[in-house]
């Protein structure tokens, strides 16, 4: 690594004046775990860091609304929602999804809003929070705006946030009466990133799919929602045949990017059998309450 | 880029010690603490995976070769010297000795800390809880079924001297 400035804005709007430039080599840095490993590696040197850790402690908060939904601040640490009882109340699936993330150390550091921005296809965090119907506040030099975590990436490592735009929150709505899980399959070490991650809500009633949510990530460029597989599952009995035309439509729905972690072959069948474990688990883990 | 802008000086804790350290902005956490003559950090894979350069910052576990030096300003900044400063080893040091958790020890020290911060918030971990707080620190000697072993003898010993 080269030298380079390190500023701390003592508030979010300091920050996005500083980052309001067309100079790419000024980013903001949260907890750096992924940035860090980046500028280690050269692929990355910047020239300023906006250091995030510092606007105020109300962007790391996670409250749960009356109307049985979320709001998280974008600073909030993986190791926070791992732990936080609102959040294993409201979105287990996302608790659980934090113990198979990285490890102890990275999770305590890495930030929820950095994982989001960062816009690597890899993470676990973006498809559970785009099952889970999930949206992000973004404030920017023109003021604030919301996206869909589904409509956030635009590309591998490309996101649609804007010059000077930060994210500031995750919302999630009302969780009541939806299941859910997520699974990821590694295929060279069990903390390797994934190969596949899949990632289901489904809203059950009387024993039928009234609303589903499918999204995968890791072996597609960018997190993908596969919709023909959602129809072959909405208005259908939750029950294995009904999952296994899903996994059909999804694997031939879903277009799977080759690389060192298998064939596009592979990784399609990964599908197959990884959405039907997922869709059973969401179906046994029942709804929240 | 001129040297003021990317050098600064920091003041910080260390192991209960004020100290102040004039530092580039690129220098990580596991190289400031080799110019305090520090080496229980150590830099093994670079990527956070391995847990050999934990450092503990505020009594938060955190990856030494992933955290900016420069970020430990006015901070409390503890590692494995700070354990035995008292001149007895901690439990949990004593535990790994006596269950012999180690063969080269390059990784000890990771282990050891992380043991300490399992054990802070879980004081009986069962076994799958401590395989998955310590999945992040890598043996290269694989000396696992020790280590598990000296973390569950120190669980208890840690126990057995809170009740008294």
């Amino acid at each position: 690594m080269r030298g380079f400035e390190l500023v701390h804005p003592g508030s979010l709007a300091d920050a996005i004046g500083l980052l309001d430039t067309d100079d790419d080599t000024v980013r903001p840095f949260s907890g750096g775990t992924a940035l860090m490993l980046m500028m280690k590696t050269g692929v990355f040197r910047p020239s300023r860091l906006v250091h995030l850790g510092r606007i105020g402690d109300a962007y790391s908060e996670i409250t749960a609304s009356p109307a049985g939904g979320l709001r998280i601040g974008a600073m909030a640490t993986l190791s926070a929602l791992e732990h936080s009882p609102e959040v294993i109340r409201v979105a287990p699936v996302v608790a659980r999804a934090m113990t198979r993330l990285a490890n102890v150390r990275v999770r305590n550091v890495a930030c929820v809003g950095g994982n989001l921005a960062h816009g690597d296809p890899h993470m676990d965090l973006p498809p559970v929070l785009a099952a889970l119907g999930g949206s992000v506040s973004v404030a920017g030099p023109q003021g604030t705006r919301d996206v869909a975590v589904e409509k956030l990436f635009s590309g591998y490592y490309e996101t649609v946030l804007g010059r000077g735009e930060l994210i500031t929150d995750v919302v999630l709505p009302s969780q009541r009466g939806w299941s859910s899980a997520y699974l990821k399959c590694t295929t060279r070490s069990a903390d390797d990133w994934p190969a596949l991650g899949v990632a289901v809500s489904l809203r059950i009633e009387g024993g039928a799919i009234s609303e589903a949510r499918v999204v995968v990530s890791a072996a597609t460029e960018i997190l993908t929602r596969l919709t023909t597989a959602e129809s072959a599952l909405t208005g259908a009995a939750a029950d294995e045949s009904t999952f296994a035309r899903a996994c059909e439509a999804a694997a031939a729905e879903a277009e799977m990017v080759e690389d060192a972690r298998g064939s596009a072959d592979y990784k399609t069948q990964l599908l197959r059998v990884y959405l039907r474990r997922a869709l059973t688990q969401a179906v046994q883990d029942g709804a929240v309450s | 880029m001129d040297a003021s802008e990317t050098v600064k000086k920091i003041r910080f804790t260390l192991n209960g010690r004020p100290v102040s350290a004039t530092v580039e902005s690129h220098v990580d956490l596991v190289d400031l603490l080799r110019r305090f003559d520090l080496g229980g950090a150590r830099e093994s894979c670079g990527q956070g995976l391995c847990g050999c350069c934990t450092v503990v910052v505020d009594g938060v576990a955190m990856s030494g070769c992933l955290t900016l030096a420069q970020l430990v300003d006015g901070k409390r900044v503890d590692t494995i010297e700070g354990l035995d400063q008292t001149g007895a080893l901690s439990p949990v040091q004593q535990a790994f000795i006596d269950e012999g958790a180690f063969q080269c020890g390059f990784c000890t020290p990771g282990f050891v800390l992380m043991t300490h911060q399992l054990l802070e918030r879980n004081p009986d971990p069962s076994e799958p809880e401590i395989r998955d707080y310590l999945a992040g620190n890598l043996c290269r000697c694989a000396a696992y079924p020790e280590i598990i072993r000296a973390v569950k003898s120190a669980a208890s010993r840690m126990r057995a001297s809170a009740a008294a």
